[in-house]
């Protein structure tokens, strides 16, 4: 889903950056208070393997492929979205001017639907499914999925706005194609992880879920 | 749980962390499929193609060293190792960074 330069005209790529600046300073703010010496490494180990897991597309059928953002797997083991936004700001920087993957110009954009959008509403939507007493990886299974789906469609907005796609045919094509990316490489994964942290490490995810008082607080 | 015991237990997380990414980067460009991803898949059924393969033709605004996650002239080796210098590097500014702005 990352937005190259050519997709966007410069003006409205910039208003994005406007938008999602705020976030990135947010989660600067966040890390200041929340990051201590032995949180470092468990940040590391998720911005590398986010880093390698974009690199591997999944096929999904219809000559089209995509993988997993991560921003909502990253919100939900550090308990706040801002993590998410940190993450996915350090990959998206690394992504778009190693690798030319996702433009320069647009990466406030990109940003704003991957650490954002994706990160937000797959954290808040799985802590309202843990609310409900769903278990830790039906919820973040939907979360995740919910995030990626939502973010694409966002995209496809930002895609009409710009003069690229039509709105009806976007939004149904992005929708459509993020659906089953969201399922597979979202989902599945995010569930799969959050599981096994949950096994091996239960007290990683103390913030997120396991304290009542601190659910869906913003740290 | 202790912090010194939590602190060691996050250094294997990370150590841990740090296989998976490189089982991960050294695997991908043989698994992968190269197939367009959602967006531009989407944008291949929209958009008309001399307005896409006018798009296309836009100079890059940065000329990134490693596009599209290869090195030119190296092939499959070049892809792995793209893919693992861009892991290493993530995972060392997600390190150094870390440690600077950490309270």
């Amino acid at each position: 889903m990352h937005i190259p330069d050519s997709f966007m005209p410069l003006t409205q790529a910039l208003v994005y950056w406007v938008i999602a600046l705020p976030f990135i300073f947010l989660s600067v703010r966040w890390a200041r208070k929340e990051l201590d010496d032995t949180k470092v490494p468990i940040l590391a180990a998720l911005a590398a393997g986010i880093f390698a897991i974009q690199a591997l597309n999944i096929p999904i059928g219809m000559g089209t492929s995509g993988h997993m953002v991560g921003a909502a797997l990253v919100a939900i083991i550090f308990g706040s979205p801002m993590a998410g936004v940190l993450v996915l700001t350090l990959v998206l920087l690394v992504q778009g001017f190693v690798f030319a993957d996702g433009g320069i110009t647009v990466m406030g954009a990109n940003i704003l639907n991957m650490g954002v959008i994706s990160g937000f509403v797959g954290y808040y939507a799985f802590v309202a499914l843990r609310k409900n007493k769903l278990s830790i990886s039906v919820s973040s299974f939907i979360g995740a999925w919910l995030g990626l789906f939502v973010s694409a469609l966002a995209t496809a907005v930002e895609m009409y706005i710009a003069g690229t796609f039509p709105l009806v045919a976007g939004l149904t094509m992005m929708g459509l194609y993020h659906l089953i990316i969201g399922f597979v490489g979202e989902g599945l994964i995010t569930a799969i992880v959050i599981t096994a942290i949950g096994k091996s490490r239960p007290d990683l995810l103390e913030n997120s879920f396991l304290n009542p008082d601190q659910m869906g607080v913003i740290a | 749980m202790s912090a010194t015991m939590s602190g060691k237990q996050n250094m294997k997380f990370l150590y841990a962390g740090i296989a998976i990414a490189l089982m991960i980067s050294v695997l991908a460009p043989f698994l992968a499929s190269s197939d367009p991803d959602g967006l531009e898949s989407a944008a291949f059924g929209v958009i008309d193609e001399a307005k896409m393969a006018a798009m296309e033709e836009l100079a890059p605004v940065f000329e990134s060293p490693m596009p599209d996650y290869a090195i030119e002239g190296m092939g499959k080796t070049g892809e792995v190792m793209a893919i693992v210098i861009g892991t290493l590097i993530v995972l060392a500014i997600g390190f150094g960074l870390g440690k600077v702005m950490k309270k």
